[in-house]
């Protein structure tokens, strides 16, 4: 689903932020990306998602190569849900925002109402649906935000710190979510108890490069690799 | 709370407000614009001695607040903000203007006290009208008839955008001014060496969220336009409604109602 | 400054209208030349922003109150004019819908006002010419630019909120509203918007200045060439010397003003006018002159003295005020209360 061929990717010649990264992800499969703040996580979103362009190597989605001319392709492909709601819910009320993508992307608006009706129905927040954006909760807004992404039926969802600043009853819920959706997911975050919880693989960068690619349980449970890249163990395996 | 939270609140009470089920929140929005323009457009148009017709108007406001169920008191915290510049102008009227007009038992009524007055009933009543359109119609509805009325998508799609992001810089602007007196006890305002960073800082941060909203825009596969919420289609029985409240303004316009109601008893 | 729907008669509110719906239809058209997609946002963003710093509370160094931010300079000097336009078009839009502040009727009037001379008028003839000129060369590149940018962001706004404040005088006198002579109410409204002018252009030259110090090409016209600093003056000094130079302009203003007749129907004024001034973007404390009601009384009668046989008032007939008038209207009140109490009785029966 989701390739990367040694992808570099410098914002200033000489300091490189990526470097000559590769990995793969199948169809289906659930990623967690982990790593230090400034370990390029982010950049490694953007990259997929084709707002910056890589400096070296190249990106594959579904096969896709991702450059100018293939990015409506592939970003109707690839649902990103970002860490501020805010900045992704930029329409007055939950419903317009939910039906902006499908109707962008040239569907009926009975269709567009039907996928909008569906998200809402699946993840049991119908009473949102006419809500305005200014006037729900902040574990409502990330419940919301999440819906506007999967009213466009994406076939991979991309989640930043999905979990950032919820309560642990919200983001039990969220966590809740992201393990029932079918799609291919790759997520970043610092909780790596919410990893834990829904990857069944980790990709660990430390200063733009792969340190460690492979089975959650495996490399969440290796002290020393985390404690050498400025990580620590999950609160559910340090035994405290 | 400090003036942001109080327009927060303003703003989330009118979102309440306009989220009401009543038979006014039900007709269409275009026709409930062309209504209340023409509304104020017929109270503006009163010559400035003529208090009693003006007065005749004053029903249609009091019949909507009753009908729509919206409450009166939000409606005269606002007065606040347009009466006392009315009132301004207005109160120079009965100095300049001291010519006898009526006698009203044995007390004389100068025209300027009448043309005073008469300012400050249209200052009232076209306020009226516009925060009863508002406090029954969305703002997205509203937008979405903007566009039946031909008005340019691009600023339609602005004052959408503005509208949301009203909230959530204000909310920040509100966070900010209580650290700012948190660590700042006794100060007023802004101090002169905060001038500009205060809202320099909250700029160059939204630049960063402007650009993250827009590249969020993108991903949803924005391009060039907009889609507003679907615009309910004005019935016979709404545009029957437009029509007659139009009319009958202008009825009242042309003739004194007032007088000659009160022509009945006197005589 | 926000024009209320009750001071405009619906011709000129229309004319209103026309003329900033023309400006706002010229804006959309470059706009759309320009064809940068990503500018909607970050225009939405920075009105948003604008709207919300409006209501920040800037201490006056030296007397106690405060000023406000308008927006207009800033908001074309950051977005250029077109697109400062039409964000300030929407600011006030909201303003009228959901604040009451404003009407409907006069938004055309409102937008004139504020927003097409502060975009157009500040950013062509003061901001553009200044940025691009060759004043301060004796300061070095960067501090040539704070010193330029200084003076353009309180040239601007002082001379747009004279405009403005002219406009509102001409609207006003044009819908036969008031029967104060044009020449009184210039007096009384020009030196007050002077003052709050140039309270405005400070904050907003601060607020630019931060942004030059920080991100230089989010600016219009600012040489971001980066030269080395050389003759640096701190824009806590340059705020200061200015400061300085309002309360003195400020001080001699009040001074001329009390030594003047025209300062009682000020004190007149800006006694009936606390909340219009506070809406203004001062605190009332400045311009809401303490004056009992004795010395309202007198400064009454001395005005109207001053100005004695006024004409009688352009001949509207005095229909509504014959005997009939004063009943009928006893019985239109008489309906209205009805009609509240009907509302009450049916809405109690609907929830019982």
């Amino acid at each position: 689903m989701i390739e990367f061929q040694n992808v570099s990717f410098a914002y200033e010649k000489d300091r490189p932020v990526l470097r000559d990264l590769s990995f793969r992800i199948g169809d289906g499969e659930a990623v967690g990306l982990i790593g230090a703040n400034g370990a390029g996580k982010s950049t490694v979103m953007k990259l997929l998602l084709g707002l910056i362009a890589p400096t070296e190597g190249s990106i594959l989605v579904d096969g896709i190569r991702v450059e100018k001319k293939s990015l409506p392709e592939i970003r109707r492909k690839l649902g990103f849900v970002l860490q501020n709601s805010d900045n992704q819910m930029f329409m007055p009320t939950v419903y317009e925002d939910m039906i902006f993508a499908p109707l962008n992307y040239g569907l009926s608006r009975e269709e567009a109402e039907r996928r909008v009706d569906t998200a809402l129905e699946r993840l049991g927040m119908q009473e949102l649906k006419h809500r305005h954006n200014h006037r729900i909760s902040g574990g409502e807004k990330r419940m919301a935000a999440i819906a506007t992404i999967l009213a466009m039926e994406p076939e991979a969802v991309l989640m930043d710190e999905p979990s950032s600043a919820l309560d642990p009853c919200n983001r039990r819920r969220v966590i809740n979510i992201i393990r029932e959706l079918p799609q291919t997911k790759l997520i970043t975050s610092h909780d790596l108890d919410m990893i834990l919880d829904t990857c069944e693989r980790v990709i660990l960068l430390s200063g733009g490069r792969i340190v460690a690619d492979g089975p959650a349980d495996v490399i969440l449970r290796d002290k020393a690799l985390l404690e050498a890249h400025r990580m620590e163990l999950p609160f559910c395996l340090a035994g405290r | 709370m400090n003036k942001m939270e109080k327009a927060l609140h303003e703003l989330s009470e009118m979102d309440e407000l306009a989220a009401g089920a009543s038979p006014i929140h039900r007709l269409c929005a275009p026709g409930k614009l062309l209504t209340t323009i023409a509304y104020i457009a017929v109270v503006l148009s009163f010559p400035k001695y003529d208090l009693s017709g003006l007065l005749v108007m004053l029903l249609y406001p009091v019949l909507l607040f009753q009908i729509s169920g919206v409450s009166v008191g939000s409606f005269f915290y606002k007065l606040r903000i347009v009466l006392p510049l009315v009132m301004a102008v207005g109160l120079f009227n009965p100095f300049f203007d001291r010519e006898i007009l009526v006698t009203v038992g044995g007390l004389g009524v100068s025209g300027g006290v009448i043309s005073m007055l008469t300012l400050m009933l249209k200052g009232v009543l076209c306020l009226m009208a516009s925060y009863l359109l508002m406090a029954t119609t969305p703002i997205d509805v509203l937008c979405a008839a903007l566009r039946k009325f031909h008005v340019p998508g691009t600023l339609v799609t602005l004052l959408l955008l503005t509208y949301r992001y009203i909230g959530v810089m204000t909310e920040e602007l509100a966070t900010m001014t209580e650290a700012y007196h948190l660590r700042a006890p006794g100060q007023k305002g802004i101090h002169v060496s905060a001038w500009g960073s205060f809202l320099g800082q909250l700029l160059l941060r939204s630049m960063d969220r402007a650009e993250e909203l827009y590249n969020s825009m993108l991903l949803r596969g924005y391009h060039e336009h907009f889609h507003y919420a679907p615009v309910k289609k004005c019935s016979l029985g709404d545009a029957l409604c437009t029509f007659g409240c139009i009319a009958v303004f202008v009825l009242l316009r042309i003739w004194n109602v007032a007088e000659l109601v009160g022509g009945l008893f006197v005589r | 400054m926000h024009m209320a729907d009750a001071l405009l008669a619906p011709a000129v509110a229309a004319t209103m209208y026309v003329a900033s719906g023309t400006a706002a239809g010229i804006s959309l058209h470059k706009l759309k030349k320009d064809d940068d997609p990503a500018k909607l946002p970050t225009m939405a963003v920075t009105a948003a922003l604008v709207f919300a710093g409006q209501m920040i509370n800037y201490t006056i160094p030296g007397t106690g109150s405060s000023g406000h931010m308008c927006g207009g300079m800033l908001l074309s000097a950051l977005l250029g004019p077109q697109a400062g336009f039409l964000s300030m078009v929407v600011i006030l839009t909201i303003q009228c819908l959901l604040f009451g502040d404003g009407g409907l009727m006069a938004l055309g009037a409102n937008i004139w006002n504020m927003a097409f001379y502060g975009c157009f008028v500040g950013y062509y003839l003061i901001w553009r010419p200044i940025m691009k000129s060759g004043l301060f060369k004796g300061m070095g590149a960067k501090g040539g630019q704070r010193a330029k940018i200084l003076l353009a962001a309180v040239l601007g706004c002082v001379i747009t909120l004279q405009l403005g404040a002219f406009s509102v005088v001409l609207e006003t006198s044009l819908s036969g509203i008031t029967e104060l002579p044009f020449g009184a109410f210039v007096a009384l409204m020009q030196p007050i918007h002077l003052a709050i002018g140039l309270i405005e252009g400070l904050v907003t030259a601060a607020v630019l200045l931060f942004v030059f110090e920080s991100r230089p090409e989010l600016l219009r016209d600012a040489d971001t060439s980066d030269d080395k600093v050389s003759a640096r003056m701190s824009l806590k000094a340059t705020i200061a010397i200015l400061a300085v130079i309002v309360l003195l302009v400020g001080g001699g203003l009040s001074l001329l003003a009390s030594g003047n007749p025209d300062g009682l129907e000020w004190a007149l004024f800006g006694n009936a006018e606390e909340g219009y001034a506070e809406n203004m973007g001062l605190d009332e404390e400045k311009f809401g002159i303490e004056s009992d009601a004795a010395d309202t009384a007198a400064s009454i009668q001395e005005t109207t003295a001053l100005l004695p046989d006024y004409a009688f008032p352009d001949s509207d007939s005095p229909a509504g005020t014959s005997v009939s008038g004063v009943v009928g209207s006893a019985v239109v009140a008489g309906v209205a209360v009805l009609i509240c109490l009907a509302g009450g009785f049916f809405r109690k029966k609907k929830k019982a």
